[in-house]
């Protein structure tokens, strides 16, 4: 934050700010742009910026709609999967044994490709828009289990002797003590659960070809529609921009409040 | 001291007790078909995996996936500790490399399918993403462990006049080691999701093929197989660089 302000006082200019900030995207759409025209490929292999927003606007019905059921499909899943986490990491905080058991097989299913489960969930519940929530859900479980887990022990030095000496109940303890610190741990594993929660929503739209932009790219890829598939990408970026930026200013928002 | 290693001995009792109800769960679910049809038994999908006829295919498979993986591995690992070095040493422009960096990590990997597929090729478009997963990881973990040098050792270097290229090398890069070693660790998973998706959008070869088009024609053991190939795979992945996270910590902290 003291860089960029530094920057934007020493030159005054918006301008710099803008290339200081993003420089890395725009090397990238230029070096992009400047294959294109050298290299001259037809549309059909790499659509021109042009046409792939023509596309967006002369088809506005179904992205609306395509794109709006995936939003909606991964912040759902990603809330109920938080839900779902937090819940099963407190009631594995009340118990030694419990959580003994749970929190390293937690350790285990955030260490694999979770991603790769998808197919298997697919089969198991059945070509559904309801699949498609089950899989958010369930990869969003995840960090929001071993994060809150992990927090939920990270106790501030001192606190737990303080409330032993007050004499706190266990209950009060958990309410002002335990849950408060563990905030922090949980909004970063909302910021690192969001991408995942749109990804798997489209790959899961992807795979069981039903409805949503998985699909849509799908459909768009098989008839060669390059226009229509980078469309989709736009949109799709759009929608994860959107979910991480959300995530990540409540971060922000909350650690500001909490610390 | 007594206490801790008894803390120690329970948890990891209790640990191994998990995973062991885990895999008896997995085994009795699939016995009863509590799950249905598509839930096959532990011990059936183990039978179908070490089926001797069966061995080359998974070996094939295994061999295209995880040179994938390796390769998308090594290029991200590379490409990330060179940027973290890069905007240590000149810093403006680090906010625009940071920016870069969470603008790839919340691009979904299906949307960037689509270039990949054009500028390189169906069968490479796994070890792109990989390297993009693993890229973004390491970056994070490298510049935040560039800065863990402490006040004290920066002025040390300063009063005995060592050049930049001199401090970055004795000082920050190995102060930014274990940050790094915890950044290689998280690194796995991704790059075995980046080489997985990847080998969904087309490819003809890999355990990413296996899973699709098991899937798709009802092959329960051989779908659940490709699956846990890959989760092992990853997860002994995991497990080798946790030790030598502890041994760096250990040495270097």
């Amino acid at each position: 934050m003291s860089q960029s302000a530094q920057i934007r006082r020493s030159s005054g200019g918006f301008f710099l700010t803008l290339v200081s900030r993003y420089w890395g995207v725009l090397a990238v759409l230029l070096a992009w742009q400047a294959w294109v025209s050298i290299s001259g490929v037809n549309a059909i292999v790499m659509p021109h910026p042009i046409d792939v927003l023509l596309n967006i606007v002369q088809n506005p019905g179904s992205y609306w709609q395509n794109g709006s059921q995936t939003l909606l499909l991964a912040a759902g899943g990603l809330v109920m999967g938080m839900a779902l986490g937090t819940l099963i990491a407190v009631v594995a905080w009340t118990s030694r044994v419990l959580s003994g058991i749970l929190i390293p097989l937690g350790l285990i299913f955030s260490s694999v490709p979770v991603v790769a489960l998808i197919p298997v969930l697919a089969r198991l519940l059945g070509y559904d828009v309801r699949t498609v929530l089950a899989i958010v859900v369930i990869i969003s479980f995840f960090p929001a289990f071993v994060f809150t887990s992990a927090g939920l022990r990270a106790l501030p030095p001192g606190s737990e002797d303080l409330f032993q000496v007050l004499g706190a109940s266990k209950w009060r303890r958990f309410v002002h003590l335990v849950m408060p610190s563990a905030v922090p741990n949980w909004m970063i594993a909302l910021r690192l659960a969001a991408p995942p929660a749109v990804l798997s929503a489209m790959v899961a739209e992807f795979l069981m070809g039903s409805s949503g932009l998985g699909y849509m790219f799908r459909a768009a890829a098989t008839d060669f529609d390059t226009a229509q598939a980078f469309g989709t990408s736009v949109v799709a970026t759009a929608i994860s921009v959107l979910c991480f930026t959300a995530a990540t200013l409540a971060e922000t928002r909350v650690n500001q409040k909490w610390k | 001291m007594m206490k801790i290693d008894r803390e120690k001995a329970t948890d990891l009792v209790l640990g191994v007790l998990g995973i062991g109800l885990f895999l008896v769960l997995w085994e009795v679910i699939g016995a009863y078909r509590l799950a249905g049809l598509t839930w096959p038994k532990l011990s059936d999908v183990l039978a179908f995996l070490f089926e001797p006829s069966r061995q080359g295919l998974f070996l094939r498979a295994m061999g295209a996936s995880f040179s994938m993986v390796a390769a998308g591995y090594v290029l991200g690992l590379v490409i990330g500790i060179a940027m973290a070095a890069l905007v240590h040493v000149i810093n403006p422009l680090r906010p625009g490399m940071d920016r870069f960096a969470s603008v790839v990590n919340a691009i979904p990997p299906i949307a960037l399918a689509p270039i990949f597929i054009v500028l390189l090729s169906r069968e490479v478009t796994g070890m792109a993403i990989a390297t993009l997963n693993v890229f973004f990881v390491i970056y994070v973990a490298t510049t935040s462990g560039l800065q863990s040098s402490t006040r004290g050792h920066r002025d040390l270097f300063a009063v005995i006049g060592a050049s930049k290229i001199r401090r970055f090398m004795s000082l920050d890069m190995p102060a930014a080691f274990p940050a790094l070693v915890s950044g290689m660790k998280y690194a796995i998973p991704a790059a075995f999701i980046g080489a997985i998706l990847g080998e969904w959008f087309g490819s003809s070869r890999g355990l990413g093929l296996l899973m699709v088009s098991a899937m798709q024609n009802f092959q329960i053991p051989l779908l659940w197989s490709a699956v846990l190939i890959a989760s092992t795979a990853s997860l002994l992945a995991f497990g080798a660089m946790s030790l030598l996270e502890r041994f760096v910590y250990g040495r270097f902290r």
